[in-house]
């Protein structure tokens, strides 16, 4: 070994050290935390998650998967004037395009969910007392058709 | 001084003034002659560009006038009614148009067309925000005020400072959700000044006055209610002791109305809504419609089906004009709530409207519906720019204004009769205006309606021009109109009601009208509703336009291009590429070392310029309102900035 390699070894290993005891200075400040009695997450996680995933509970979209539901999905996103800001086919206006690749608030079914049934800061209202549980499902498994051959009249 | 001598004075100098403007007659016979060389086309206008900058190498600099116009400065076409800028000096721009008649005329002429070619960035200032820069900054003293879109901070510079240093920023904390009630983008379109406070509105719908001197808030009024989808975007205008601002909203089923504020304290004094019984629209005894199918008693109810007129828009977003000597506040409003026309038979009054109001009293004089139970969102609210001007051999105090619908009006602003209309871009949806009953001649074919695409309507929702305030030169007697070359298809759709939430109930689609130009800068004489001379432009203007003292004609371009026009041949004398496209409108000021300044906001955004937005997909034509296919290159040509640009000789 090279003094340089040497050198470098010993930079990855304190490198690798201070991660594990940074993880378990976490691990050990949540224990405590949550042992005194606070909820420490709420039922989704909008920022990163600190230290390694925890398998948050997620909800399921049990429509995963089902295309029989994407035109009813489209119907709701019109109707519940979804396309009014997000644009006729969610290309965006008032609201950001939902037909991108980019994602304010998280592109997996449960954030888009959140997104939906909680609202977001700069003007999404939060839908979850107008729109039942079962048709956000819908909305959320339309929005995620978008750009795929599936999506149920695309813009033309 | 008795009163009779005070009435003899009056008319002595309203005669020479009648006189002046005779001799303008002459003048714009001279103008329209000549300038009918250089008109219209790109390569045409080109040409002459060639010409002009030739004869400006050839040639010393200050000879250089275009054989077209007659010498500047011999005598003036048209005139802005006098009191219009309350007294404010020539180098200072205290309103948002300058004016109370909405001019955008500066009589500075330091910059003028023989030394233009010279013009050079003096200075930048950025407003740390991006989105769509509408609006203009204000010059008071050796003071700048500037208004970003929101957060809608206002920062003032001190230009006594070399290159302008900050004095003070006034950050409101406008609630952040206002953003996503926005129809049109984050837009602000500027502050006005009175006794000694920057009074301007945020997006949340809070009137401020700020103080000039110590940057404090003297006085925050809410006037709207975000949650009902009100936001505010417009300038406000102050006359006598009343500040007079209106809503914006009328996309998520607004009611509109404009205000009156004490401008001592912020009190609100009125509202005048713009649908509803007569005394919510502040319609009385006194009010004299000029045509019958604007007289009647509740028409603001009557001309709506069941309680429909309660989501009936005509919001007051656009500008606010005043004669001070026949004392009346004009404004027009909004597209009626829901865009699709099948779910609201009948007129649709007060929407798409032109009102005179008694500011005292907000009480109504006259009011001209523009576009009855419109079908397309040919929204009303465009400037209405008031001048007195020679017709027919007879002097008319005319309210000009060039409408969404692609119809220029001139009204007898005394009683709101139309004087002529004339389509100043491709319009197809109607074939005139009937001038008799003031209603437009409509091809019914191109009436939208729900469930059947209408084709090939021009122009489209974004109109003629849009809200991009056109300028007046008392020179030249003639208007600069911003305009757009947009057509589109249309569906009217069933639409849900829900608070807070886009009521739209369309489909549309837009795309380049014929031509090969999207926009167009017209110079147009008002007098004869007819196109001087114009330049052809690639995207749609979205600028506003400044007209100076020095002949020349201001605006900028979608793609960032801030341009100089010879005002009277629309040969282009300069021009440079600022960082982003340009939507707010030029000023023109004299900085306190004695110097001519000219100053712009580069910043995209706006309705149409909403598609330079990261958070735009292009791959649906429909997105932004339709708009997307309008300029789908735009983001290819420009970024978002905001950034104030200032140029000097
Ligand atoms: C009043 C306008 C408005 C309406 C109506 C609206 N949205 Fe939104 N929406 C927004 C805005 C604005 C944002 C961005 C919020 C932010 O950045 O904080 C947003 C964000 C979102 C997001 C998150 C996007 C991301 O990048 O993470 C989703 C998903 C969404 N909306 C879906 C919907 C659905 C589905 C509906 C109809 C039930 C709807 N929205 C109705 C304005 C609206």
């Amino acid at each position: 070994m090279t003094l340089g390699e040497r050198l470098a070894a010993t930079v990855a290993l304190c490198a690798l050290l201070a991660l594990i005891l940074s993880v378990v200075a976490c691990e050990s400040r949540d224990t405590k935390e949550a042992s005194a009695g606070a909820q420490p997450f709420s039922t989704f996680a909008i920022g990163p998650q600190p230290g390694p995933d925890r398998g948050l509970p997620r909800a399921e979209n049990p429509y995963a998967n089902d295309k029989t539901v994407l035109a009813d999905g489209r119907r709701l996103f019109n109707w519940y004037n979804c396309s009014g800001c997000h644009g006729d086919h969610a290309g965006g206006g008032m609201g950001p395009s939902l037909r991108d690749s980019l994602w304010r608030y998280g592109g997996d079914a449960p954030s888009i969910f959140a997104s939906i049934n909680e609202g977001r800061q700069f003007g999404m209202p939060a839908w979850g007392t107008k729109i039942p549980r079962d048709q956000i499902w819908r909305v959320v498994t339309y929005i995620q058709s978008l750009r795929t051959p599936d999506e149920p009249d695309p813009p033309r | 001084m008795t009163g009779t001598e005070m009435t003899e004075m009056k008319r002595s100098n309203d005669e020479r003034r009648w006189s002046r403007a005779a001799t303008g007659v002459v003048l714009v016979a001279t103008i329209l002659a000549g300038c009918g060389k250089s008109q219209t086309t790109q390569e045409r206008s080109a040409d002459t560009t060639a010409e002009a900058r030739a004869a400006l190498a050839a040639s010393h600099r200050d000879s250089v006038t275009t054989s077209l116009a007659p010498a500047p400065g011999v005598g003036q076409v048209g005139l802005i009614p006098a009191g219009s800028d309350l007294g404010q000096k020539p180098g200072e721009w205290t309103m948002a148009a300058r004016d109370y008649a909405a001019s955008r005329f500066s009589p500075l002429n330091d910059i003028n067309v023989s030394n233009v070619a010279q013009l050079k960035v003096a200075s930048t200032f950025s407003t740390g925000v991006l989105h769509g820069h509408e609006g203009q900054p204000l010059v008071v003293g050796s003071t700048m005020y500037v208004v970003t879109p929101w957060p809608d901070l206002l920062y003032a510079i001190d230009l006594t400072k070399p290159g302008g240093a900050l004095k003070w920023m006034f950050g409101p904390n406008a609630d952040p959700r206002s953003v996503g009630i926005a129809c049109c983008d984050v837009v602000n379109r500027g502050a006005t000044f009175a006794d000694g406070k920057v009074i301007y509105n945020t997006l949340d719908d809070h009137t401020i006055a700020v103080d000039a001197n110590s940057g404090k808030a003297t006085w925050n009024t809410k006037v709207g209610e975000i949650a009902i989808g009100e936001t505010m975007t417009m300038a406000p205008l102050v006359v006598g002791n009343k500040v007079f601002v209106g809503n914006s909203g009328a996309e998520l089923g607004v009611r509109g109305w404009l205000a009156a504020l004490d401008l001592g304290s912020g009190k609100i004094l009125w509202k005048a809504y713009s649908t509803g019984s007569d005394s919510d629209v502040k319609i009385g005894a006194d009010f004299k419609p000029f045509y019958a199918s604007d007289r009647g008693k509740d028409l603001g109810l009557h001309t709506w089906t069941g309680e429909q007129w309660k989501l009936g828009g005509g919001s007051v977003w656009g500008w606010l004009s005043y004669d001070p000597e026949l004392k009346l506040l004009y404004y027009a409003t909004a597209n009626p709530g829901v865009w699709n026309p099948d779910m609201r038979p009948g007129d649709n009054k007060w929407s798409m409207t032109i009102f005179a109001r008694d500011p005292e009293t907000g009480n109504a004089k006259w009011a001209y519906q523009i576009t009855p139970h419109d079908a397309w969102d040919y929204d009303g609210v465009n400037e209405n720019i008031l001048i007195d001007q020679p017709m027919n051999g007879q002097m008319r105090k005319i309210l000009f204004h060039a409408d969404r619908n692609g119809f220029a009006y001139t009204l007898d602003r005394a009683t709101g009769e139309v004087l002529s209309a004339a389509p100043f871009v491709i319009t197809n949806w109607a074939k005139g205006i009937d001038l008799k009953t003031g209603r437009p001649i409509e091809d019914p074919a191109k009436r939208t309606h729900e469930g059947i695409v209408v084709r090939d309507i021009c122009p489209s929702s974004t109109g003629g021009k849009d809200q991009q305030p056109a300028a007046f030169s008392p020179r030249t007697g003639l208007v600069y109109i911003p305009a757009h070359n947009v057509c589109m298809n249309y569906e009217g759709v069933e639409a849900n009601y829900i608070a807070g939430t886009p009521y739209v109930g369309a489909s549309v689609k837009m795309y380049p009208g014929p031509g090969g130009y999207r926009g167009e800068l017209l110079a147009w004489d008002p007098v004869h509703q007819r196109k001087v001379c114009s330049v052809l432009e690639d995207m749609p203007l979205w600028s506003g336009v400044l007209a100076t003292g020095g002949d020349l004609v201001f605006y900028g371009t979608m793609d960032g291009w801030f341009k100089a026009i010879d005002a009277r041949t629309c040969t282009e004398k300069w021009k440079m590429k600022v960082a982003s496209g340009i939507v707010g409108a030029p000023i023109a000021y004299r900085g306190p070392d004695g110097k001519e300044y000219i100053a712009i906001y580069a910043g995209i955004g706006g309705w149409m310029g909403a598609v330079a937005d990261p958070n735009v997909s292009l791959d649906d034509p429909y997105t932004a309102l339709g708009v997307a296919g309008a300029v789908p290159d735009l983001k290819q040509k420009s970024a978002e900035a905001g950034i104030l640009y200032v140029f000097t000789l």
